[in-house]
């Protein structure tokens, strides 16, 4: 039986339980932050939507009730006539600047107003249904509410006198940009369409796409001020039925007053939003759109926006182009390696730098670390403050570059990187082998294909930097591990964020560190649970 | 909350739980322990003998768990013993991990601070790991495993490229004499066997499997891999600093990574490299042994995971600043082997028996 003594001469001193406590209770606190941080706001119930009312028989009160459903607003045109003999009122309102003029002009008032054979109303209004007004859509609704969201979405209302109906006729007028070749996704091959603005003209893009009778569009509102058109598009057979079924449940509680980018949706329906990691894909390009439909996946398009947004999403997809399809399967191998690299260099090269040179010279090669060493003599500042001036020297001018108009931008580039890299070396701020290294963590972010994913790369270096600089190689395993935790814990719509990697899905492989070339690659990806997995015999 | 908890590993990830556990410590000190129980440069042959050990037990773990199936141990153990000898049983097995776990994280601390970071107090290095070991057992057993799954690549090739690099070194001579002093020093198996354990969580874990009549395989693979790079490094170790060379060296391995130079490879030095990919290794073992921990207390009282994982948490701490050196520490090690020995190895058996007995409780 060992004695007190030797037991207590086991028991640490005194300020280990003050640590102790420490390791207890930041974890405690963080996890309670975290989780006030997520907790959903208890459901407003002042959201209701207002009891709408509905048109009566009173000729006088539809019109001023349809008018001030819309706040008399200034835009808005009431063009009031009488037809035929007993001078029977009617009223065309319409909000004179999201119509098409001529179409109400010829479509419209014209079989109106000039060849109407008006006898009865009952008759009049059989005829006007029956084809009268030559307008391709009609819909006849007693409801004010349904009349004034029309009417906003460019639809010209027809009133009569004597009845509680009303006509909507359909003639919006799209002002939207010509078709171009998206700016962020430049590609050497593939095609050169981008979506714009309309989501009239991003749907007639899919629908060119090739001839496929499955694919299904599923159109919703969101915004309870602004209310907009959002489109959720999938291919049916092909998509996982209880994927797209929770992008329509989330795209349904979106409860906010204001969408006017997907980048809103975007951040309304990620699982994680306080993870450094984009969890879902925004892209311009109708083809990446079709391809990811293809896998398995569900689009989502807004109106008012060229950004489509495409779930789930991988980690691996984000360092994907189209073009690794459509070059030859080795030269898409090889850039794809290439990005890999990229990745590896945009977060980790300035961290190792800082960890070899401050605490593990003697890893290097002597020569280099001799003359790292060397050139380092006499600079005033530790190697991280040198690193962080240079690092926050090139994203500056990176936002600058951006910020401008093109021609200025890339003077911008030149001048701030020959004045920062060269001034800087030769003022004795900083060392050359800094600069080098800064420069080529930055042009290795620049080389990846999705900005959103380049950025949270960036973002996370300077967590690398801080904890290379305090723990050398250490801190950056602990980096390492701290960001191999969090993305296996990461899940975008029920799919784990390192899929296919993450767990093993060896079948998937085929296109993952390599692309396979296109005959062997005849299953859809496994992990996105296709209905049909099959792509080619 | 209680069903997040419960998490589901393929066959393939149990595996690689499996070897990831097992790999730990082993990789740096078996030559060393080897070479002092052996004394003959046949130890290579002992450890494949002492391989069969572990796989026994793990045949007998899974006999049991196959009469309980989606259950771990200890939910099962109360029904065969009884409620309050199973609660001991379950109480002593948790007590193994939390121990294990120590041993872990302070065995990590010690190398990474006589190898990586001197100056570093070895409380703050603690104090990291096992705040990033808690971010990662809260994620539950899929998280851990998918984890292992990062890392278990990665540490074959290293092994890989290692055992490459030290060819030059490698000296036939010093695997010779095969059986020079006849058969006796290839049974001295005690201390192989006992690192090469690890095998034995199957027992828990087999519960969270989604095919559960893949254990043998699991089980199989799950002794082999570990018995394969232990055997490498054993031969490397031993073919390059002869048996005699690493009889008093704490981390033979270490040494013979340190005795190679490939300056035209990048790095002057490769030990660093080694010992980063050898601590996200343990980082992996000390974070199942912590998950099985705080599982057992959490299955054995009826209770949410959390508040078990954040409570171990300081008293881990606390526990491992209790060795006052590497001596101490390493005998920590054997005692742990040997209570595993008997834990894994013989209740198993015993409860077995007992099960056979009573026939099949429901």
């Amino acid at each position: 039986m060992p004695s007190f003594e030797t037991i207590k001469s086991f028991l640490p001193e005194m300020y280990i339980y003050g640590i102790a406590l420490i390791t207890l209770f930041v974890p405690l606190v963080i996890s309670k932050l975290y989780y006030l941080s997520i907790k959903d706001p208890s459901k407003q119930s002042d959201w209701v939507d207002e009891t709408s009312s509905f048109l009566s028989y009173d000729f006088e009160e539809n019109v001023s009730l349809v008018k001030e459903e819309l706040g008399d607003s200034s835009d808005m045109v009431l063009r009031t006539f009488q037809l035929g003999d007993e001078n029977l009122k009617t009223a065309l309102i319409f909000l004179k600047d999201i119509v098409d003029i001529e179409m109400i002009n010829n479509n419209i008032l014209q079989p109106l107003m000039t060849d109407s054979p008006y006898n009865d109303l009952q008759d009049y209004m059989d005829q006007i249904k029956n084809g009268l007004l030559p307008v391709s859509e009609m819909y006849e609704t007693d409801c004010v509410k349904t009349i004034s969201i029309n009417m906003l979405q460019g639809n010209a209302v027809l009133l009569f006198q004597g009845t509680d109906h009303a006509f909507i006729l359909k003639t919006p007028k799209s002002k939207t940009r010509s078709l171009e070749e998206p700016v962020t996704e430049t590609l050497v091959r593939g095609p050169r369409l981008g979506f714009n603005e309309d989501i009239g003209e991003n749907i007639a893009l899919l629908r060119k796409a090739g001839v496929n009778t499955d694919l299904r569009l599923i159109s919703s509102q969101v915004g309870s001020r602004f209310n907009k058109e959002v489109v959720i598009s999938f291919v049916e057979g092909i998509a996982d039925p209880t994927l797209v079924e929770s992008v329509k449940r989330k795209i349904q509680n979106i409860m906010i007053d204001n969408v006017p980018e997907s980048g809103i949706i975007e951040q309304l329906i990620e699982d994680q939003p306080l993870s450094f990691f984009p969890q879902v894909q925004n892209t311009e390009r109708p083809d990446k759109v079709i391809a990811a439909m293809a896998e398995g996946r569900v689009a989502i398009l807004l109106d008012g926006t060229p950004f489509a947004l495409i779930v789930p999403v991988t980690l691996s997809m984000f360092l994907q182009s189209p073009e690794d399809y459509y070059h030859r399967s080795i030269s898409a191998t090889l850039n794809r390696w290439l990005r890999y690299i990229a990745a590896f260099l945009t977060v980790f090269s300035t961290p190792l730098y800082i960890a070899f040179v401050s605490f593990h010279q003697g890893l290097l090669p002597t020569q280099l670390a001799m003359s790292i060493i060397g050139a380092r003599e006499g600079m005033p500042f530790s190697i991280i403050i040198e690193a962080l001036i240079m690092e926050v020297a090139i994203e500056i001018l990176r936002e600058a570059g951006l910020r401008l108009p093109k021609p200025i931008g890339q003077a911008v580039g030149i001048v701030g990187g020959l004045v920062i890299g060269e001034a800087a070396v030769e003022a004795g701020i900083v060392s050359p082998a800094t600069v080098i290294v800064v420069a080529l963590s930055a042009i290795a972010s620049f080389s990846l294909p999705q900005y959103s994913m380049s950025t949270s790369l960036r973002m996370i270096r300077f967590l690398a930097m801080f904890l290379s600089a305090s723990f050398g190689l250490f801190g950056v395993l602990v980096f390492f591990l701290f960001f191999c935790i969090h993305l296996v814990k990461l899940n975008s719509f029920n799919t784990p964020y390192l899929s296919p990697a993450i767990p093993y899905s060896t079948s998937d492989w085929k296109d993952l560190l390599v692309r396979m070339p296109i005959k062997m690659m005849n299953k859809r990806p496994k992990f996105l649970r296709p209905k049909n997995s099959i792509r080619k015999q | 909350m209680r069903k997040s908890q419960h998490g589901m590993i393929t066959p393939t990830q149990a595996t690689i739980l499996i070897i990831n556990y097992t790999l730990s410590v082993g990789i740096l000190t078996l030559p060393r322990m080897a070479a002092n129980e052996v004394g003959t440069p046949d130890v290579w042959m002992a450890l494949l003998i002492s391989s069969l050990v572990p796989l026994a037990m793990a045949f007998v773990i899974i006999t049991l768990n196959k009469r309980y199936p989606n259950q771990t141990f200890y939910q099962y153990s109360g029904l065969i013993v009884g409620k309050f000898l199973g609660l001991f049983i379950g109480l002593v097995i948790t007590l193994f991990f939390i121990t294990d776990t120590i041993f872990a994280v302070r065995m990590m601390a010690e190398v990474v601070e006589i190898y990586l970071l001197e100056e570093t107090p070895i409380t703050i290095l603690i104090v990291i790991v096992l705040w990033l070991s808690l971010y990662l057992v809260v994620g539950g057993i899929t998280s851990i495993a998918r984890v292992s799954q990062i890392i278990f690549p990665l540490t074959i090739l290293t092994f890989v490229v290692v055992a490459l690099m030290s060819l030059g070194l490698f000296e036939l001579n010093h695997l010779r004499p095969v059986l020079g002093e006849g058969i006796r020093p290839i049974f001295k198996i005690k201390s192989m066997a006992l690192s090469t354990l690890g095998v034995e969580i199957i027992l828990i874990i087999q519960a969270f499997m989604t095919d559960q009549h893949k254990a043998k395989k699991v089980i199989f693979l799950g002794v082999l891999v570990p018995t394969v790079i232990y055997l490498l490094t054993l031969v490397m170790v031993i073919g390059a600093l002869s048996i005699d060379g690493i009889k008093n060296l704490t981390f033979p391995t270490v040494i013979l990574i340190q005795s190679f130079e490939f300056p035209e490879l990048f790095f002057e030095r490769y030990d660093s490299v080694f010992l980063i990919i050898w601590t996200m290794q343990i980082f992996t073992t000390l974070s199942i042994s912590f998950y099985l921990a705080s599982l057992g207390l959490s299955q054995l009282f009826n209770k949410d995971i959390k508040p078990f994982m954040y409570g171990l948490l300081p008293i881990i701490f606390i526990l491992s600043m209790a060795p006052k050196n590497l001596y101490q520490l390493s005998w920590l090690g054997d005692m742990i082997a040997n209570v595993a020995f008997v834990l894994f190895g013989i209740v198993p058996c015993l409860l077995l028996l007992i099960s056979f007995i009573r026939g099949k409780v429901q």
